[in-house]
């Protein structure tokens, strides 16, 4: 299926070049506080750590969202068998996204000198909280934006009765997004109250929408690498939506330990939040089984790999890196340090950065019509960043462990003097695993951009498909069981380390069960991510390539059960 | 999971059951979040905080529009690249922070603290008339002036205002006020006699330097006396001894320049103008900066400790 069906899906190009560009600059910056981290005094007064730390959520926000847009308007037309309507909008929307960015990455250096441009009672340029730095006139632009997605989006979907429940996820998906996107459209006096609508934004985005349109999403892109049954795959969409929700909606109270809200959400959050990872072990377990259901090879690795890394990063960034600091007696802890950016690097990058670029790699060599792109620099890529991604989580989790103890347990709060030393190692390691995430984002932008552009490279036809042994050899659902086990083992160790912070003996100044728990729990973890997700895609490279070598493959089945 | 096809599924009542399931969270939901903001329960709100004559909620203005989450956290909420806010007010007191805020880049020392206790509205916030008894009060605030004092900090020099300084430390005086449910822990040792606590080496070496330097100097010069009065009473922090801008003018060439004011008229920076600013800060604003960012000494300093101070700057001013 490498050409398109609708001419209208050539519109999702353009905003994936767009999200390929700020993801680029987005690294960049992460990579600039990291060095910030390092040496405060870099660009103290020009560029403050806080703008740029705004750039760098914000551009993560405004890529992920591109991401979005371009998968839906893609898929849209394949779900609907008609053209989007209203391509005009979908026009504008564009030029709408650019300005925007462009009116909001200059609107926040007012930070630094203090402007908010208070009118009316609301700040007009920026307003200063985190997630939702964009000032209100940026709001409304994105707000109008949101509407037209939603009324694109509603307008090609079929009549309601013939919706299946992807048709249901994505139209309830963009529905929300722009309903709950208006909570953070007003300053509220309160603390306490302003920081309970703030949450309704940004969990019920990444928890009850981004979740729900990643489900939906991931689900037809299944469909469309697979050739799986639109109706299976539309039964695990159900049974997802409907656990993030049921699980999700009361689970937002674990932002509400301490914001000054009463107590009796410590009990409401750490309940329902340990439901979270439900779907998100639904979801890993339905790309096993879609991606076994024959033996056929995959035709587009690197777009595979990407969904997988979206699958695997969901279930250990947000799922098991999530649950360690749900509970009141761990988040006590976790609250305001590294180790809550362990957690929101993996997941939020993981999760739906990845399922952006997952995607790209699926729809941009269809609409520049190349049968046969060269699959190699997109794997390195995927391996680049999926390492560099497991690293940094490493590198703050294990930061944010010392932190903890330096700061809440020993009471240290100088962090020039006492804390910023003692996590001087993790923090050095950030940068470095930056790198390397940082180069493979090159690769990504530099292969996705030229790709069917630059000249061809005829050595895609010397990959060998492995044999199937060792790492490469059929991996059962038994084994997969195995894999996802591991995981919630060093999972529950890490929980242990966070909750033994209410020990006496570490309160009487002892870190030995933390650090050893954490320095055994998060490389456990990450490590077995990295090794079950090589051991994936080795077994199904071995299953060919049918677009490299259709005549081998053909003549000697690999993989055939 | 899933029906086989051709099988039927339900659908329709199994999306209604899910629904409707949802729709008894979103009650609990509901009801929890309208018990949570009851005046009944007691929760500190801004409106009712005041600090001197400004509220807090001017103040949330203040700490939104500088961005103050993208480095710290409230409530734990925020960037990780400088500490919690939350509980800052309660443990290092209204002077400290006031000494702070305007000159972010350095440490207030012991002499700036004692400045801002000067003014009798800070004194009254405090609770505290004397240097003494406000360290005494703020245990934090001690600590800071002790281990930090002087020593230029991470955070870059704002271009706050008095006023805007005053209402942030209403919003801070709020955000200490409120009840966080235990968060963040109170910590059961004195994290000071760890070695985590350790000063980085060459703030050490720098400690132990400097009395070797004061005892073998016996008689000091007047110039020489003017430089660690500006050190001692927190000059530093906001004038450079170069011609660099920190928050007020830096020193360096200053002594017998022509000075622009605010209203258009020049000045000669000559002993008289000096001493005036010293005494008077807001007597002859300049030309691009605010009145009501330098204190006035005029009841810290004796006039032969001003006319050191006057010295050194006329040393800097010679080239």
């Amino acid at each position: 299926m490498f050409r398109i069906e609708y001419r209208t899906q050539r519109l999702s190009l353009r905003f994936f070049m767009v999200m390929l560009v700020l993801f680029f600059f987005q690294t960049a910056l992460g990579l600039l506080l990291s060095a910030q981290h390092l040496d405060p005094t870099l660009l103290a007064g020009t560029l403050n750590f806080n703008v740029i730390r705004t750039q760098h959520l914000n551009l993560a926000i405004f890529w992920i969202l591109c991401g979005f847009i371009g998968t839906i308007l893609f898929v849209g037309p394949l779900l609907s068998k008609r053209e989007l309507a209203a391509p005009w909008m979908i026009k504008f929307l564009f030029y709408a996204l650019l300005a925007v960015v462009a009116w909001n990455l200059a609107t926040q250096l007012l930070a630094q000198q203090g402007i908010a441009g208070w009118w009316m009672g609301q700040p007009m340029f920026q307003e200063g909280l985190e997630y939702l730095e964009a000032g209100r006139i940026a709001d409304v632009v994105i707000l109008i934006g949101f509407a037209i997605l939603c009324y694109v989006v509603l307008r090609t979907f079929p009549p309601l009765k013939q919706w299946n429940e992807i048709h249901w996820g994505l139209g309830l998906g963009v529905l929300a997004l722009t309903l709950v996107w208006v909570f953070g459209m007003f300053f509220v006096e309160r603390l306490d109250l302003q920081e309970y609508f703030r949450w309704y934004v940004v969990h019920y985005w990444v928890e009850g929408v981004w979740e729900v349109i990643h489900i939906s999403l991931v689900g037809f892109l299944l469909v469309l690498l697979f050739k799986a049954d639109v109706k299976s795959v539309g039964y695990a969409v159900f049974w997802g939506i409907s656990l993030v929700w049921l699980s999700g909606l009361i689970g937002n109270a674990h932002h509400y330990f301490w914001i000054g809200t009463p107590e009796f959400w410590q009990f409401w959050g750490s309940l329902f939040s340990a439901l979270e990872p439900l779907p998100l072990i639904f979801c890993f377990w339905h790309i096993y089984l879609d991606a076994h259901q024959d033996s056929k090879p995959i035709p587009n690795m690197p777009a595979f790999a990407f969904l997988l890394g979206s699958v695997v990063l969901e279930q250990v960034g947000a799922g098991i890196l999530g649950f360690t600091m749900t509970f009141a007696l761990t988040n006590v802890w976790s609250h305001g340090t590294w180790v809550t950016a362990s957690h929101a690097h993996l997941a939020l990058f993981g999760t739906f950065g990845m399922l952006g670029l997952a995607a790209a790699y699926y729809a941009v060599p269809i609409m520049r019509g190349v049968t046969n792109f060269d699959q190699r620099p997109g794997k390195l890529a995927f391996w680049l960043v999926f390492t560099g991604m497991l690293g940094l989580g490493f590198a703050f989790a294990i930061g944010g462990t010392i932190q903890v103890f330096v700061y809440r347990t020993l009471g240290l709060d100088w962090f020039g003097g006492d804390v910023g030393p003692a996590m001087l190692f993790t923090k050095a390691m950030v940068p470095l695993f930056g790198l390397v995430f940082a180069a493979g984002v090159y690769l990504i932008v530099y292969d996705l951009i030229t790709l069917g552009l630059r000249e061809p490279s005829a050595a895609g036809d010397a990959v060998q498909v492995p044999a199937l042994s060792g790492w490469s050899r059929h991996l059962t659902g038994w084994e997969t069981g195995i894999w996802l086990l591991g995981m919630w083992v060093f999972g529950a160790l890490i929980t242990l380390g966070l909750l033994s912070f209410n020990l006496a003996t570490v309160q009487e100044g002892s870190a030995l069960i933390p650090y050893v728990m954490g320095g055994v729990g998060y490389p456990g973890l990450l490590l077995v991510t990295l090794f079950f997700v090589r051991r994936f895609l080795s077994s199904l490279e071995a299953r060919g390539h049918a677009k490299v070598v259709p005549l081998v493959s053909a003549a000697a089945p690999a993989g055939a059960t | 999971m899933s029906c086989k096809p051709g099988e039927l599924c339900y659908e329709g009542v199994k999306r209604r059951r899910a629904l409707a399931v949802l729709g008894l969270m979103a009650l609990i939901f509901v009801a929890l979040s309208a018990v949570s903001f009851l005046d009944s329960r007691g929760q500190a709100v801004p409106s009712a905080v005041d600090y001197v004559d400004v509220d807090a909620v001017a103040g949330k203005r203040v700490f939104q529009a500088y961005n103050c989450m993208g480095c710290h956290t409230i409530v734990g909420n925020g960037a990780y690249f400088g500490p919690d806010l939350t509980k800052l007010y309660d443990h290092a007191g209204p002077a400290w922070l006031a000494a702070f805020l305007p000159s972010a880049g350095s440490w207030p020392t012991n002499g700036a603290v004692k400045l801002q206790l000067q003014d009798k509205a800070v004194a009254a916030e405090a609770g505290a008339d004397t240097i003494e008894a406000y360290l005494e009060k703020y245990p934090a605030a001690a600590e800071r002036v002790a281990r930090r004092g002087g020593q230029t900090s991470h955070m870059p020099n704002l271009p706050l205002s008095r006023q805007e300084v005053q209402q942030l430390i209403a919003f801070l005086k709020y955000t200490s006020a409120m009840n966080t449910e235990g968060w963040p822990p109170v910590p059961k040792v004195d994290g000071l006699t760890f070695p985590q606590a350790t000063p980085i080496p060459a703030t050490v070496q720098k400690a132990a330097l400097a009395p070797a330097e004061t005892t073998a100097v016996a008689p000091v010069s007047a110039t020489e006396h003017g430089a660690e009065l500006a050190e001692e009473n927190g000059c530093t922090a906001c004038h450079a001894p170069t011609k660099e801008k920190l928050v007020g003018p830096g020193w360096g060439g200053l002594y017998g320049s022509t000075v622009t004011l605010a209203d258009g008229s020049s000045v000669v920076a000559d002993d008289a103008y000096l001493t005036e600013k010293i005494l008077k800060p807001d007597a002859q604003v300049v030309e691009g900066y605010e009145a009501g960012v330098m204190p006035s000494f005029a009841e810290l300093l004796d006039a032969e400790q001003i006319a050191n101070v006057v010295a050194y700057i006329r040393s800097l001013g010679e080239n």
